[in-house]
């Protein structure tokens, strides 16, 4: 007789008692959930799917709560080594806490923390039984990221066969989305008209199917489309469809592009004072899920108005505000061109309009 | 507007039971599982397919790709319980080793055409 010990594995979970157990996982301070696994069900793949499904959700309302609590996810499965549930499973909640925290990090603008977390989701992923639809999601958070890198001739490429491999894997939804990319590479590339054509195209498709998330951020971007012509109707229209549903699905980063979007509508429109105040409520939006990036590109942005409007005390001061947060961000060097100008123009009292302009023409596509 | 449900209400329970007797047949004929074997391996599988179903990359998968992942992991289930009972010595039985140097996706994927073709 050996003297081994045979661990005692609890009976698996229900799937409602999986989403009751995560809801006590979300309950338990981080610090004491190593702890207490057992009596929470922390290794049980269901209470792990449905916290999985619930960061998702929450992604867009609470980034940085998404990335803390992936983070931990990550890192108690991984080490030390966990049996978790059966096959592939543990491999699987592996890349998807990975992609998690790399999608929040990635709309936090934290970005070489994004690269090294989907680096970590591929390594998941690939020991799945589904790996190319885990993958192909993983490419489309890699696409994005390339995107907010203005690697925009590398995402125009990569694209086709990106959509290619969804509808492939019959995923219409992840297909769709990546016309989002499409559209906002028209609108990087100042051709607010094609942008406007490709969401018209995603939002038809997006409310046939009823893909009501998608089909509130198609209007968003259709917002600053139109802003960008200046056509008012068309904006205000899309700001009133996308509003309701938004706030419907606590999407914050979507409803603070809205605002933004407004911004730019009452600023072609020669409205400076309330394009300003659009501005601040979308920074205060993006202030409350932490999305700091975001509110240092409008701090340009509303100092080239003020500027504009001859208040170049202020504007020096927004740019102030901006310039730490745009130097942590370690930007593409055409960014940090400018962000060089335009300290030096700061340190002499009298800014370089150009330059600023360019840096928040580099900013412009992060809220997208 | 019409609201997004990927999957209906029993689609994955009926991917299941349609691919039973295929996945019973792969345990016990090709891998030679004993039958007890295979109806153990059986429940763990559809345990394992129904969440498999509701992963991110899986709530708008179609059924037959569905199923292919299920053949897929039924048929390295087999192997690796088979190699198991080996013990890492080879098999008396010629067929068996044979399969057995096979990787299991590619097997999955004989047993998946063949499942098609006696369906249409």
């Amino acid at each position: 007789m050996t003297g081994k010990v045979i661990p005692f594995r609890g009976r698996p979970l229900s799937t409602q008692a999986g989403i009751e157990a995560a809801n006590r996982v979300f309950a338990t301070p981080l610090e004491e959930r190593a702890a207490k696994s057992r009596s929470l069900h922390l290794d049980d793949p269901e209470t792990l799917l449905a916290i999985c499904g619930s960061l998702r959700e929450r992604m867009n309302s609470a980034p940085a709560s998404v990335k803390e609590e992936a983070d931990f996810l990550y890192r108690f499965i991984e080490a030390p080594k966990r049996e978790i549930g059966l096959f592939d499973e543990r491999d699987y909640f592996l890349g998807e806490a990975a992609l998690l925290a790399g999608t929040a990090c990635r709309c936090m603008s934290r970005r070489e923390e994004a690269w090294i977390w989907f680096d970590r989701a591929e390594a998941g992923f690939r020991h799945t039984m589904n790996a190319p639809a885990e993958l192909s999601r993983l490419a489309y958070q890699r696409l994005a990221e390339r995107f907010e890198e203005r690697q925009l001739d590398l995402v125009i490429e990569l694209l086709p066969s990106l959509v290619e491999s969804f509808q492939r894997l019959g995923m219409p939804e992840d297909a769709l989305k990546c016309r989002f990319l499409e559209g906002l590479a028209h609108v990087e590339r100042d051709e607010p008209a094609a942008a406007v054509k490709v969401f018209n195209q995603i939002c038809g498709e997006a409310e046939q199917r009823g893909y009501g998330r998608l089909l509130a951020e198609s209007y968003v971007n259709l917002i600053h489309a139109h802003g960008m012509i200046g056509e008012a109707e068309a904006a205000i229209e899309a700001s009133r469809r996308a509003i309701p549903v938004l706030k419907d699905l606590d999407d914050k980063i979507a409803l603070a592009k809205t605002h933004w979007g407004l911004g730019i509508l009452l600023r072609e429109s020669g409205h400076l004072s309330e394009a300003i105040d659009s501005y601040r409520k979308a920074q205060e939006d993006f202030e409350a899920i932490g999305m700091r990036a975001d509110i240092a590109a409008l701090n340009l942005v509303v100092a080239d108005l003020l500027l504009e409007d001859g208040r170049s005390v202020e504007a020096l001061r927004e740019i102030s505000e901006a310039l730490p947060v745009i130097a942590e961000l370690k930007m593409a060097p055409e960014g940090m061109a400018a962000l060089s100008l335009v300290r030096e123009s700061v340190r002499r009292q009298e800014v370089n309009r150009q330059a600023l302009r360019e840096l928040h023409g580099y900013f412009q596509e992060l809220q997208n | 507007m019409e609201k997004s449900s990927p999957r209906r209400p029993g689609e994955v329970e009926s991917v299941f039971s349609l691919t039973l007797d295929v996945i019973h047949s792969a345990l016990v004929t090709y891998y030679r599982l004993t039958e007890e074997e295979a109806r153990g391996a059986e429940e763990d599988l559809y345990t394992w397919f129904q969440r498999l179903s509701r992963r991110g990359g899986a709530g708008q998968m179609p059924a037959r790709l569905l199923r292919i992942s299920l053949l897929s992991a039924a048929c390295q289930y087999g192997r690796s319980f088979q190699l198991w009972k080996l013990g890492g010595e080879q098999s008396a039985d010629r067929d068996l080793n044979d399969l057995l140097a096979r990787e299991p996706e590619e097997v999955a994927g004989d047993i998946e055409r063949r499942f098609e073709e006696e369906r249409s």
